[in-house]
């Protein structure tokens, strides 16, 4: 499991031969082996993954492709909010409002200034990075409910501001990227581009949520989720660590809004600032475990999954049922499937039960 | 650098509405002191330490850390200046091991690199002062009063400070825990360390402090040597009241 890296270090330097010696210099061949091979195993599965995903969308129906391509947007979404929402603690309520600009941004360049794709991609998620900068200067100095409300409040605002100016964004009337004609200034990705796309945008995320996760600045964001004020007396620069992540998650879910935008072709207001958007990041984050690098893609694929065999299966109650599940699973698994599986694993302690007892629910 | 107080605080204040939390504090600390802070709950002890250390920005009144004014500084900014402080509620990194909790101050403290293995290294040494080298590997919910209380020493210690800050490190701890914890301090002393003690175990005040400071509703009492200091009736007054710094005199 990659979250288990900070761990397998601490494990190193607790050995007696280097921890007490104090010597300066490299450790032990014999103490680092184990720990090389323990840590490079998550890597090397999460490779067989992505090399496995490559190839399996020659294997599907159109229509299952297009599921699988909304997976791996929602995971890539789900690590986003896991920046800000899960590392650091900060429950952002409005992470839509980065979905929506990057879409919105995309279309706007590609319709009105014709720019191709790629360099619009960028951009986009540089709008949204930089809006995340503006609005996170302010609003990170709220904690708790108040930030979630108050970032909720700035989604919903930008939602409006989008819908009344229609010379600019098609208003409620939706906006259209060109994809076919002369006006097509890249051509179309289609299903396997799209795919591939989202694919990596998934991948890209989920390592980058690796990187953070054993850095001396996801250190610094697990101690600010833990005690801002301690943090900040041991020498962490609280506000800059706080707004640098909220913009770095802006900027990624700014990335797949734009993806989004340009897989839609036409996209209106409603659906690209949709509050069910940030709720669903919320509810995979939390299923899967807040705050782990793989608790985000264990919460989307385990979630997305679930959601479409009720659908199929359960026509009629498929929302009930599911609403029925996701009740379940917090009620059973507040602190989500990786930490329970991580602190379960330590203690050999399973039962559910008295995992619920644990966390006094 | 031997002539500049430590820590050296001028008219330092700091309202709350219309209520004077701190008022009027000036006072100086030259290097390798050991002041002790003492008075009755709500005197404005830990808000006095907020003032120094950034948590609270001052109202009035300044803050100079070897010469260098740092009133209003952030937290952060305090803490490179070589300033640590524990907290009067433990306040662990819940998540993390302890030696994580250390690593931070290390990592983030006035010499931080991002270098994990030397934070994780050095955390260890400073857990090995504190007496909790054998709990390192532990959550900090594990650990019992006493060793939460040293957790949150040695995560102070991990800055390396030349000020150290203490809002009552000992409260709550038996009295066979409290020696250990005089003995430490008695050795950072010795070091050269400049300490601010805040404590309401009279004992342990007595035997580290070279010089005690009274606060009572806010403002400085009176200040001095600590025997002295402790025989002043203005400070039994403060601590049990009227009527028993009366029955003393009579």
């Amino acid at each position: 499991m990659a979250t288990d890296a900070s761990t397998d270090a601490t494990e190193a330097t607790a050995d007696p031969d280097t921890g007490t010696t104090g010597r300066p210099g490299r450790p032990t061949a014999g103490t680092t082996n184990p720990s090389l091979v323990r840590r490079m195993l998550p890597w090397a599965l999460g490779l067989l993954a992505v090399l496995a995903c490559l190839g399996l969308q020659t294997q599907l129906f159109t229509g299952q492709e297009r599921t699988v391509t909304t997976i791996f947007m929602f995971v890539a979404l789900a690590q986003g909010w896991n920046l800000i929402g899960g590392f650091a603690g900060y429950a952002c309520f409005g992470q839509v409002v980065f979905f929506g600009l990057g879409g919105y941004t995309t279309a706007v360049l590609m319709s009105h200034a014709h720019w191709s794709f790629w360099p619009t991609l960028l951009a986009s998620a540089v709008v949204a990075a930089i809006f995340g900068a503006l609005i996170g200067l302010p609003l990170l100095r709220l904690k708790g409910h108040y930030f979630a409300v108050a970032t909720l409040g700035v989604a919903e605002g930008m939602r409006e501001v989008i819908t009344n100016v229609p010379s600019l964004t098609g208003g409620g009337a939706g906006i259209s990227v060109p994809v076919v004609g002369d006006q097509a200034t890249t051509p179309y990705l289609g299903n396997d581009g799209f795919y591939l796309l989202f694919l990596m945008l998934a991948v890209g995320t989920t390592l980058l949520s690796a990187l953070v996760s054993r850095s001396r600045f996801g250190f610094a964001l697990r101690a600010i989720n833990q005690d801002e004020d301690a943090a900040a007396s041991m020498g962490v620069n609280t506000t800059r660590t706080k707004v640098v992540t909220f913009t770095v998650s802006g900027f990624v879910t700014g990335l797949v809004g734009a993806s989004y935008g340009f897989q839609q072709i036409t996209i209106f207001p409603e659906r690209l600032f949709d509050v069910n958007i940030t709720v669903l990041m919320i509810i995979m984050v939390i299923l899967g475990g807040s705050g782990t690098v793989l608790g985000p893609v264990i919460g989307a694929v385990g979630l997305q999954f679930v959601s479409e065999w009720l659908r199929q299966h359960y026509t009629d109650a498929h929302v009930f049922i599911l609403g029925a599940v996701i009740i379940a699973a917090v009620v059973l698994l507040p602190q989500g499937v990786v930490t329970y599986v991580r602190d379960a694993w330590r203690r050999r302690e399973f039962s559910l039960l008295s995992n619920v007892r644990r966390y006094r629910l | 650098m031997s002539d500049t107080p430590v820590l050296e605080t001028r008219g330092l204040g700091r309202r709350f509405g219309g209520l004077d939390a701190v008022k009027d504090v000036s006072l100086s600390i030259p290097a390798g002191q050991t002041l002790g802070v003492i008075g009755p709950n709500g005197a404005g002890k830990s808000t006095f330490v907020n003032l120094v250390t950034g948590h609270l920005r001052p109202t009035s009144g300044r803050v100079l850390v070897d010469g260098h004014d740092v009133t209003g500084a952030r937290p952060w900014v305090v803490a490179r200046a070589r300033v640590a402080r524990t907290f009067q509620i433990v306040k662990p990194f819940r998540g993390m091991t302890v030696r994580e909790n250390v690593a931070i101050g290390v990592l983030y403290g006035p010499t931080g690199t991002g270098a994990m293995r030397h934070a994780l290294r050095t955390a260890d040494e400073v857990l090995e002062r504190v007496g909790l080298v054998g709990q390192a590997s532990r959550s900090p919910g594990e650990l019992t009063v006493a060793d939460a209380r040293r957790l949150e020493l040695a995560k102070a210690l991990a800055l390396k400070p030349r000020l150290l800050l203490l809002d009552e490190v000992m409260a709550g701890l038996r009295h066979s825990e409290i020696e250990p914890s005089l003995e430490l301090i008695g050795q950072l002393k010795a070091e050269g360390m400049t300490i601010v003690v805040i404590e309401h175990v009279m004992k342990a005040i007595l035997a580290i402090s070279d010089r005690i400071l009274v606060l009572h509703q806010g403002q400085v009492l009176t200040s001095g040597e600590p025997r002295e200091v402790l025989s002043d009736s203005r400070v039994i007054e403060a601590y049990l009241g009227q009527r028993y710094a009366k029955r003393q005199e009579a």
